[in-house]
C-alpha cells in the first residue's frame, strides 16, 4: 500500500501541468499492481477488482496522449513492485485506491479546465472519466 | 429455452399440410390447381438442392460416379425436380379463390409451399451475400447447416415430402371424378413419377450412408439467425427468466465476435477499451459459471447418475482455469494499447452483459451487480434448481455462455494477430526502456509483448475450450437442450475436416475459406494491383481466371499422359504459373475439383498404367 500513498502524496504536491500530469499518469501506473494482487475470486471485491483494472489502464494510456506529458518519468524509475501488505484486506485496499481514484478526479478535472492546449484538456478529460468510474466501482458512489 | 423459431418448425408445418387425406385421396379436385400447387412446392424443393450443389451443378453427368453418394443425389434430385416442374407448368393453374378450401389437395401444397418457403428463408438467414455472388456464413450455424450431416437430413426430409406427394397427385390424375384435360392428368402423373425417382435417388445415397436420428435432430433445431432483444435486469427475474437472459446475452456477444472478426485491421472496435472490457468481463463470467457448477454439484446427484456431480465438479474446476486464464489476458493487456482509445465495441458490451446476467444466476442477491459491495453469497442449489428437471435449463445457460467465451477467445486473438499486421498494437513511450528514444507518446509494441499477450488468448481459449467440452458431456447426460450447440460443432467439423488445430480454429478456417473464395482469381487480381476498376476489365479478368481453373480442372480430369517426356499434374502445380490457378481452383471449394485434384494425386502413387491406344 506504500505504493499508493507515495502516488497519492506526488498527486497532491504536484505543481503545474507537466507535474499534474506525470503524478496522474504515475497513479494510474502504480495502481495496477495494487489491484492485480488483490483480485483474489474468493473475495467479494473480485469484481468490482478486475472491472476497476480496465479502467485504470484506460486512464494512464488516456493521459498518454497529452503533449505535455513529460517523455520520461519525474523523479526517476518507479519503487520495486510490492506485495499484498499482510495486515490489509481486500476492502481497505480498495478504500485506499478510491481515496487515489477521488483526488485523481479532483485534480484530473482542475488540469481539463485550465489547460492551455486542446490535446491535453481532452487527454484530462479522458482520464478524468476513468477516474470517475473507479471510483463508482471500488465504493458504489461517485467522486 | 428460447422462443426462436426452428426450420424443424416449418418443415414439420408442410409436412403436416401434406399428411392430411383430402381431394387426392378420395380423387376429387382440379388437377390444373394441383398441378399450380405441386409446382410451387416442386420449386421450392428444388431450390434447396440448389444451395446445397451450385458448386458442382455443372459437372457433366459421365463424371457424376466420381462425386460422393449424397451430392451425386443432390445432383440426381434436382433434376428430377427440374423435370417435374417442367411437367408441371404448362398446365398449371393458379386456383380460383372460391374454388379453394383448406382441405383440397392443391390448397394443401400451395400451403406447405408456403412453409418450405420460409424454411429456407430461415436457412438463408445465417448466410449473407458474398462480394462475387457466393454466400459467406453470418453465424457460427452457417458452417453446421452447410455441413454433410444436415446437407444429407435436409436431402432426405425433401424426399420423405415427395414420397408423401406422388401416390397422391398420382391419385388425382387417374382419378375419374377429378377435373381436368389429359394433358394435365399426364403432366401431373408423370411429374409424380419424377417425385419418384427423387426419392428414389435419395434412397440409393441413404443406403450407402445412412442419415442419423441424431443429423435429422440437429436439422429441425436450426433456429432463425434473429438476435434475441438486449435485455437489462430489474431484480425480479425468476430463475427461469435469468436462464432465458445468460443464454440471450451469449448468442449476442457470440454474434457480435463473428460479426467483427473480419475487420481488425480497420475497425475502430479493436481498441484496448474494448479488448481490455472484454477479457475482465470474461473473467467474471467464467468464475460465475464456476459458481454455478459448484451450486448444481451441492444438489443430490440423480439417481443412476453416480458420476454427475463428479463431471460438475471437473466443469467447475475447468471453469476456475478458464478465469485464471482471462485474468492473465486482463493482466497482459495492461502493458499494451491500441490506437482507436475509449471506443467500445459490441462483442466487448455483450460480453459485459453476459458477465452481469450470469452473475444475477449465480448470486443469491437479487441486485448484485459487477460494482464493489459486500461479498455476496451464492444462489442456494435448492433456489438454483427446485426440481430436477430444472438442471437442464442451468445446464443449458452455462453452456452457452461457455461456448461464448471459447469464441471470443478465438475472436480476439485473431483481432490482435490482425492489428499487429497493421501496426496498431502500441505500448505507451513511458513504459520502454530508457534506450528507446522515440518522440511520440506511442511505439509499436515489442515482439515480446506481442508474444505474450497471443500465447495469453491462446491460453483463455484453450481453457474456455475445456470448461465449454465438460459442460457438453453434462448437457448431454441431462438432456439440456443446448446439446444441439455440441451436435452443431460436430457437424461444422465434419464439413470441414482435414483442418489442424480446435474445431473453433476449424470453424474459423472454414470462414476464412469461405472469404477466400470471393477474392479475385489471379488475372483479375493483377488488374486490381494495376490499379483498374473498370467494370467491365474486371469482369474479364474474373472470365479469363475463372476459364483457366476449368481447363487445369479438365486437363487434370483426364487420363494420364505417359510418363517419359511428359509432366504429371504434380509437376504441373510445381510450376509457378499454374500454382496460382490451381491453387484457386482448389480454394474455389468445388467438390469436384478437389475430388480430382486429389483423385490425381492418388494415381500419381499408383504403378502407371498403359496408356490406352487411341480410338480403344
Amino acid at each position: 500500500m506504500n505504493r499508493i500513498i507515495r502516488a497519492h502524496d506526488n498527486l497532491r504536491e504536484a505543481s503545474g501541468l507537466p507535474a499534474v500530469l506525470d503524478a496522474a499518469y504515475n497513479a494510474f501506473e502504480d495502481m495496477l499492481p495494487v489491484i492485480r494482487a488483490y483480485d483474489d475470486p474468493a473475495d467479494g471485491t473480485f469484481a468490482a477488482f478486475v472491472m476497476s483494472a480496465a479502467s485504470v489502464a484506460d486512464g494512464r494510456d488516456a493521459i498518454a496522449w497529452a503533449p505535455s506529458l513529460p517523455p520520461r518519468r519525474l523523479g526517476g524509475p518507479p519503487a520495486p513492485g510490492e506485495e499484498p501488505h499482510p495486515g490489509t484486506s481486500a476492502a481497505e485496499a480498495a478504500g485506499a485506491l478510491a481515496g487515489l481514484t477521488r483526488l485523481l478526479a479532483t485534480r484530473l478535472a482542475q488540469a481539463a479546465r485550465s489547460a492551455p492546449d486542446d490535446r491535453d484538456r481532452a487527454a484530462c478529460a479522458d482520464a478524468w472519466r476513468h477516474a470517475r468510474d473507479i471510483h463508482a466501482l471500488l465504493t458504489g458512489t461517485e467522486p | 429455452m428460447t422462443s426462436q423459431a426452428t426450420f424443424g418448425d416449418l418443415l414439420l408445418s408442410a409436412r403436416r399440410q401434406l399428411g392430411h387425406a383430402g381431394g387426392a385421396a378420395s380423387g376429387t379436385g382440379d388437377v390444373h390447381e394441383a398441378a399450380h400447387g405441386m409446382l410451387r412446392l416442386v420449386t421450392v424443393m428444388a431450390r434447396y438442392p440448389g444451395d446445397l450443389c451450385s458448386p458442382v451443378e455443372a459437372v457433366p453427368r459421365r463424371d457424376w460416379p466420381v462425386l460422393h453418394a449424397w451430392t451425386r443425389a443432390s445432383l440426381e434430385a434436382r433434376q428430377a425436380l427440374a423435370s417435374a416442374a417442367g411437367l408441371l407448368q404448362p398446365h398449371a393453374a393458379r386456383p380460383q379463390p372460391d374454388s379453394m378450401t383448406d382441405r383440397t389437395f392443391a390448397a394443401r401444397l400451395e400451403t406447405a409451399a408456403v412453409s418450405l418457403a420460409a424454411g429456407r428463408d430461415l436457412l438463408q438467414t445465417h448466410f449473407a451475400p458474398g462480394p462475387r455472388g457466393g454466400r459467406r456464413p453470418r453465424s457460427d450455424w452457417a458452417l453446421a447447416i452447410t455441413s454433410p450431416p444436415v446437407t444429407r437430413a435436409l436431402l432426405a426430409e425433401l424426399a420423405s415430402m415427395a414420397q408423401q406427394i406422388a401416390p397422391q397427385g398420382a391419385s388425382l390424375a387417374l382419378s375419374p371424378d377429378a377435373r381436368g384435360t389429359a394433358g394435365a392428368r399426364r403432366a401431373l402423373a408423370a411429374a409424380c413419377q419424377w417425385l419418384s425417382i427423387f426419392s428414389a435417388a435419395i434412397a440409393t445415397a441413404h443406403l450407402e450412408e445412412p442419415v442419423s436420428a441424431g443429423d435429422r435432430e440437429l436439422l429441425l433445431a436450426i433456429p432463425l439467425n434473429e438476435l434475441p432483444p438486449r435485455r437489462l435486469p430489474d431484480g425480479s427475474e425468476p430463475v427461469g427468466n435469468l436462464c432465458d437472459a445468460v443464454t440471450g446475452s451469449a448468442q449476442r456477444a457470440r454474434h457480435a465476435a463473428w460479426i467483427t472478426a473480419a475487420q481488425a485491421t480497420w475497425s475502430p472496435g479493436t481498441s484496448e477499451t474494448s479488448l481490455r472490457r472484454l477479457s475482465a468481463a470474461s473473467t467474471l463470467t467464467s468464475h460465475h459459471c464456476e459458481v454455478l457448477l459448484r451450486s448444481l454439484a451441492a444438489r443430490p446427484a440423480p439417481p443412476g447418475a453416480a458420476n454427475h456431480n463428479v463431471e460438475l465438479l471437473r466443469a467447475a474446476d475447468a471453469a476456475g482455469r478458464a478465469r485464471a486464464g482471462w485474468l492473465h489476458v486482463a493482466k497482459t493487456l495492461d502493458q499494451v494499447t491500441t490506437d482507436t482509445p475509449g471506443y467500445l465495441s459490441q462483442s466487448a458490451d455483450e460480453a459485459r452483459n453476459l458477465a452481469l446476467w450470469t452473475g444475477r444466476l449465480a448470486y443469491a442477491s437479487p441486485q448484485w451487480t459487477l460494482v464493489c459491495g459486500p461479498a455476496h453469497p451464492a444462489r442456494d442449489p435448492e433456489s438454483l434448481a427446485p426440481e430436477p428437471d430444472d438442471v437442464p435449463r442451468v445446464v443449458a445457460a452455462i453452456q452457452y455462455a461457455c461456448e461464448t467465451l471459447t469464441q471470443l477467445a478465438r475472436a480476439d486473438r485473431e483481432h490482435i494477430r490482425t492489428a499487429v499486421r497493421a501496426g496498431r498494437i502500441l505500448v505507451p513511450t513511458r513504459s520502454l526502456p530508457d534506450g528507446y528514444d522515440v518522440p511520440r507518446p506511442y511505439a509499436e509494441a515489442p515482439p515480446n509483448r506481442i508474444d505474450s499477450l497471443l500465447t495469453a488468448y491462446q491460453h483463455a481459449g484453450e481453457a474456455s475450450a475445456t470448461v465449454r467440452d465438460a459442460v457438453a458431456r453434462i448437457a448431454e447426460t441431462t438432456q439440456a437442450p443446448s446439446r444441439m450447440l455440441t451436435a452443431a460443432r460436430s457437424a461444422a467439423r465434419v464439413s470441414i475436416g482435414g483442418s489442424r488445430g480446435t474445431a473453433l480454429d476449424r470453424a474459423y478456417d472454414a470462414a476464412v475459406a469461405d472469404e477466400r473464395r470471393d477474392q479475385p482469381g489471379p488475372v483479375e487480381r493483377i488488374l486490381r494491383d494495376l490499379g483498374l476498376t473498370t467494370r467491365e476489365l474486371l469482369s474479364r479478368g474474373a472470365a479469363i481466371d475463372h476459364a483457366g481453373e476449368q481447363l487445369i480442372v479438365a486437363a487434370i480430369g483426364k487420363p494420364p499422359p505417359p510418363e517419359h517426356g511428359r509432366r504429371n499434374a504434380k509437376t504441373r502445380r510445381q510450376s509457378a504459373v499454374t500454382a496460382a490457378l490451381i491453387s484457386q481452383a482448389l480454394t474455389s471449394g468445388d467438390p469436384y475439383t478437389i475430388a480430382l485434384l486429389h483423385s490425381r494425386t492418388q494415381r500419381q502413387r499408383e504403378p502407371p498404367e498403359p496408356e490406352p491406344e487411341p480410338g480403344l
